[in-house]
């Protein structure tokens, strides 16, 4: 690793200024389980590292008068996993940072950073599209809002400005009669990203697929949102065949990278079987059956 | 054997944690990385990214000026010296040449660690590329690229070979061959009804160890040069040093540090020559560690190999005859195994089954790849994934049970091994049942759950020579001083054992130090499942000398003869009925000027032990036949053991074996491209975790037949070794896939059901 200044500063305020002030030097840090990492293969080399932990307020889980569930950067993936409003109202949520690596990466690594880390093989960003999320950031202009599926530009790349922090996510409410589920293959060993991972939220009405969302990591070079899929379910029964056929159309959109995981051909298939079982796991969890 | 009589509380079959388990849990234990001397600079290297090249130029001298630098060197500045376990014939640094991707070229030592990497990073070396060859079998191709120009020049060089003749003249990138017949094969060949051929492929694996190598090296003004290492084998490594820094042994002193594992994996010298030389240039004190990376792509990993089986049956299914020919993979270098062979390939070749004809050739083949060294029981996981699959394959081409084939074949009582060894008390059909037994191998099973059985063999340790020095202090404890490192085994925990059971002592009046190679006794070291054996047995010496010494003590107290006094519970007593408790006895004997009373031991292995040990292991696994996804639900493992000294550890040793072995059954893999490590960290390299670790169930067939005190055997290196047959096995009674590579991922299993669905 490179030696560099650190700076925490007290509030959003300075720590926008300070990412002013040292331009393409600087670099923020939260948790530090992906940016020390990268520092220590000097991969990135940032001449200043600016420390968003003490900033208040940041790490925050509220409900809004909207029902919102408005959960701030700092938050970490053990809160996100144990915290009783985000397992009543997000438990997509709170199972994917459940699945993430280990106990002690959770308990530092944050919902900020996996977000703005932008790994495709990560387990937040997947749940987060399936729930509509939108993330929140902040610049000395001001603040604005981006639905998470627009979030991701590519490999490690979001539309976040050098002058922007990532201050939170927002989630809006779901239906009563919406089940989801998040699976991850680990063929290998429990601790390991994902061969391919699979978010999934289905809302029922009377017996159909009122609406689905779906999104994979470890699929392309983005967290991918299978919008084909959902076109295909809304406003039919959930049969097995129909979420056979459903599930295949992800083969199509699928862009997996061959490593010693899997094999394209191989994770592409195992893309279309773990779509259809966390369909099929949503609508169970919905209160529904597949017939 | 020794009489089991004893009284007072029994120190033996206690189940006693590490004795230097706290000072490791509390961060108190001082490991190589943890040497801090003043001055003391940090030395890095300079690894070659080219897998075969020659080099035509160094330019040091812009990393010469990086402030903080003291020293910048390179093979030109080295003695022209080759070092190794056994065959020396890897460079301190590469000379005019370097022969694979992650070989030492230049070191710096410097104030700091990102100094010595600036440095690192502004030296400039030309390359000129060299054609390379990556697999063994091509590197024997008589058009191959010759990696090694002038082999028989390196110190126990690769030719001649072991086995009488050659059948790779001139020299093909061989670097070691070992053929072992017995019998006539083709006479057995000829008289077999079936004959069954197979091939397996197994990969490197790493070991895996928590603690990558460190090192220190600080030379006195007198001349003494002090080294600090992560080795299992301090008194080796001081041979190897002194050799390789062309001074007399007693100039070198290797002193004691923790070691954060070993699994065979730290008996070379790894970075602590170069770390000398150094120190020499920069006339400080340098340490040198090692990163998990460097581990991965430049450390010694297991040999990775191609073995071929060929086996002769009757229509009964007795084995006839058996052919096996192992050609491994040793990578650039063949320096860092102990002996010219992999000896566990060429022993476990035939499995523990009666063969009167047998031809085995072993094979070690340079290639322009990572070295490969030794790791938990050497050659034989490889072969033992080899052996155990294909007899379950003969079994079910003749349509029989793969535990009754096993069980019509394996040795009984009487019986020479395949090796030509004659075994005692052997149990191996005992212990194969034992197995199966608490696996309920009849038992009904779920569809797509399949179980699956393997065995091994090894025989406890008896080589090279052990010492001990035991010491009575003026507070009545004893001190014993080994000469052996405790690679995390237990070993420390398991000597205090033998000393407190001889002395009738507690176990936390024993206090074991490790002794510098100056203060203790010369000792061989960890390896090979000697330790228990054979320090076992050298500190049992020490100990009961000294106990004859207190006899002699309380004698001269009493004014008797040392024949009228007995030592029970603690208390010298005399024929007449006077009595003295070991407190008293010591400050007597402080009094006459008797203590510090010492007494060593040393244990020469007496040949090869008359007894062994078997393992026996049952997987049950479930597959998803949709992923491919191989669950194993649980394992047995059987073991054929003697008297257990400690319980805890013992246990210790079956499941860590167990789970390493399973890791190499099912996701490590260290794979390679172009000669390049790929997989070069942790986060690639996949090594089981707790979450991974199935249902165990041990089953201990007890014995006191060890040669061990006590009649302890070993057990360290035998439950990592079937793993990957038992589980390959059960995947093949689950849903009929037979995988004959390594590791068994789920996308192997995925594309074989695949192709057999379309077959039918």
């Amino acid at each position: 690793m490179n030696a560099f200044t650190y700076i925490e500063p007290a509030t959003i305020e300075e720590a926008l200024a300070t990412l002013v002030r040292h331009g393409e030097e600087a670099k923020l840090i939260a948790g530090g389980t992906g940016l020390v990492n990268l520092m220590k293969q000097r991969l990135v080399n940032p001449g200043c590292v600016v420390s968003l932990r003490r900033l208040a307020g940041l790490a925050d889980v509220n409900l809004d008068d909207g029902k919102n569930l408005l959960i701030g950067a700092l938050c970490t993936h053990r809160t996100l996993e144990s915290s009783p409003i985000v397992r009543e109202h997000a438990p997509l949520l709170a199972e994917a940072a459940r699945r993430v690596a280990t106990i002690r990466i959770r308990t530092m690594a944050t919902l900020g950073g996996a977000v703005v880390h932008a790994d495709p093989n990560q387990d937040l960003p997947p749940a987060l599209i399936a729930l509509d999320a939108r993330v929140k950031l902040r610049s000395p202009k001001g603040e604005r809002e981006v639905p998470i599926d627009q979030f991701f530009t590519g490999y490690y790349e979001t539309v976040t400005q050098p002058d922007e922090i990532v201050t939170g996510i927002a989630i809006p409410p779901s239906a009563r009669t919406t089940g989801s589920a998040y699976l991850k293959f680990l063929p290998q060993t429990a601790d390991d990203y994902a061969t391919v991972s699979v978010a999934a939220r289905v809302a029922l009405n009377n017996g159909t697929i009122a609406d689905a969302r779906v999104a994979l990591g470890a699929a392309a070079s983005t967290p991918l949102h299978a919008r084909v899929v959902e076109d295909a379910l809304r406003g039919q029964a959930p049969t097995r065949k129909t979420l056979e056929q459903a599930a295949a159309l992800v083969g199509a959109i699928v862009d997996p990278i061959a490593d010693f995981r899997g094999s394209v051909p191989y994770k592409r298939d195992m893309a279309i079987v773990f779509v259809r079982r966390a369909l099929g796991d949503a609508i169970a969890a919905a209160g529904g059956a597949v017939i | 054997m020794e009489k089991a009589v004893m009284e007072g509380p029994r120190s033996i079959g206690q189940s006693a944690g590490h004795v230097e388990g706290p000072a490791k849990v509390t961060g108190r234990a001082r490991y190589s990385a943890d040497i801090t001397l003043p001055g003391m600079l940090w030395g890095r290297a300079l690894r070659s990214s080219f897998p075969h090249a020659r080099i035509v130029s160094i330019d040091l001298s812009a990393a010469r000026r990086v402030p903080g630098v003291h020293a910048v060197i390179s093979g030109a500045d080295l003695p022209e010296v080759r070092i190794g376990r056994f065959l020396r014939d890897i460079p301190v640094l590469a000379r005019d040449r370097v022969r694979f991707i992650g070989e030492k070229v230049v070191a710096v030592a410097a104030e700091t660690p990102d100094a010595a990497d600036e440095a690192l990073s502004l030296v400039d070396v030309e390359y000129e590329e060299l054609p390379a060859v990556f697999d063994p079998i091509e590197a024997m191709a008589p058009d191959a690229p010759l990696i090694h120009e002038h082999p028989e020049r390196y110190e126990h060089p690769p030719i001649p070979p072991i086995g009488g003749e050659s059948r790779y003249h001139p020299f093909a990138n061989v670097c070691s061959q070992s053929i072992y017949r017995r019998g006539d094969l083709a006479q057995g060949m000829a008289t077999a009804e079936r004959i069954f051929e197979h091939t397996f492929v197994v990969p490197p694996v790493h070991q895996g160890y928590i603690e990558p190598h460190a090192c220190a090296a600080a030379i006195g003004p007198d001349g003494k040069i002090d080294i600090w290492i992560s080795n299992k084998t301090p008194f080796i490594a001081r041979r190897q040093l002194a050799a390789a820094f062309g001074v007399p042994e007693e100039r070198v002193r290797v002193n004691p540090t923790s070691i954060g594992g070993d699994f065979g994996g730290k008996g070379s010298l790894m970075d602590s020559a170069l770390c000398y030389f150094l120190a020499r240039a920069s006339r400080r004190p340098v340490r040198m560690v090692m990163n998990y990376t460097e581990e991965l792509t430049a450390g010694n990993p297991r040999h990775s190999g191609v073995i071929s089986l060929r086996t002769g049956v009757t229509r009964d299914g007795t084995i006839i005859a058996h052919q096996a020919k192992l050609i491994f993979n040793c990578g650039a270098y063949g320096a860092f195994i102990p002996l010219h062979f992999l000896h566990g390939s060429v022993h476990s070749a035939a499995g523990p089954y009666r063969i009167p004809h047998i031809e085995i050739e072993s094979l070690r083949v340079y290639t322009n790849t990572v070295p490969r060294g030794h790791f938990r029981s050497p050659g034989a996981p490889q072969t033992t994934f080899a052996v155990e699959s294909h007899m379950d394959m003969i079994a079910g081409e003749l349509g029989m049970d793969p535990l009754e084939f096993r069980l019509r074949n394996v040795l009984v009582e009487g019986d020479e091994s395949a090796m030509g060894e004659r075994f005692h008390h052997i149990r191996c059909g005992e212990t194969l049942t034992a197995a199966a037994d608490a696996a309920k191998w009849n038992s009904p099973k779920p569809p797509n759950v399949g179980r699956g059985i393997g065995i091994y063999e090894r025989a406890p340790g008896a080589f090279g020579t052990s010492g001990a020095t035991l010491s009575l202090d003026r507070d009545g404890k004893l001190i014993l001083i080994t000469g052996a490192a405790d690679t995390g085994t237990g070993s420390f925990t398991v000597l205090a054992q033998v000393v407190a059971e001889e002395l009738q002592a507690p176990l936390a009046d024993v206090i074991v130090c490790q002794g510098d190679t100056d203060t203790a006794e010369w000792e061989e070291g960890a390896g090979g499942s000697r330790l228990t054996h054979m320090a076992g047995r050298a500190t049992l010496i020490a100990a009961s000398e000294m106990k004859r010494a207190l006899i002699e003590l309380a004698a001269r107290h009493f004014n008797c003869t040392s024949e009228q006094v007995q030592m029970r519970a603690r208390r010298f007593i005399a024929s007449d009925g006077r009595e003295l408790d070991w407190k008293s006895l010591v400050a007597w004997a402080a009094e006459h000027e008797a203590l510090p009373l010492t007494r060593s031991g040393s244990y020469v292995a007496a040949g090869h032990p008359d007894v062994t040990c078997y393992v026996a292991q049952v997987a049950e696994v479930e597959v998803d036949r949709e992923t491919g996804q191989v669950r194993v639900r649980r394992m047995v493992s059987a073991h054929d053991v003697g008297t257990v000294i400690n319980p805890l550890t013992h246990q210790g040793q079956i499941e860590g074996g167990l789970v390493q072995g399973l890791g190499q059954a099912m996701s490590e893999h260290l794979l390679l491209r172009d000669g390049a490590v790929t997989t070069a960290h942790l986060g690639d390299y996949k090594l089981p975790t707790a979450m991974d670790i199935p249902e165990l169930t041990t089953v201990l067939v007890e014995s006191q037949t060890g040669p061990g005190p006590f009649a302890g055997k070993s057990i360290g290196e035998l439950s990592n070794v079937p793993p990957p047959a038992a589980i390959a096995n059960a995947v093949f009674d689950a849903v009929g896939v037979r995988l004959t590579d390594l590791p068994i991922t789920a996308e192997k299993i995925y594309t074989a059901l695949r192709a057999m669905e379309k077959r039918n």
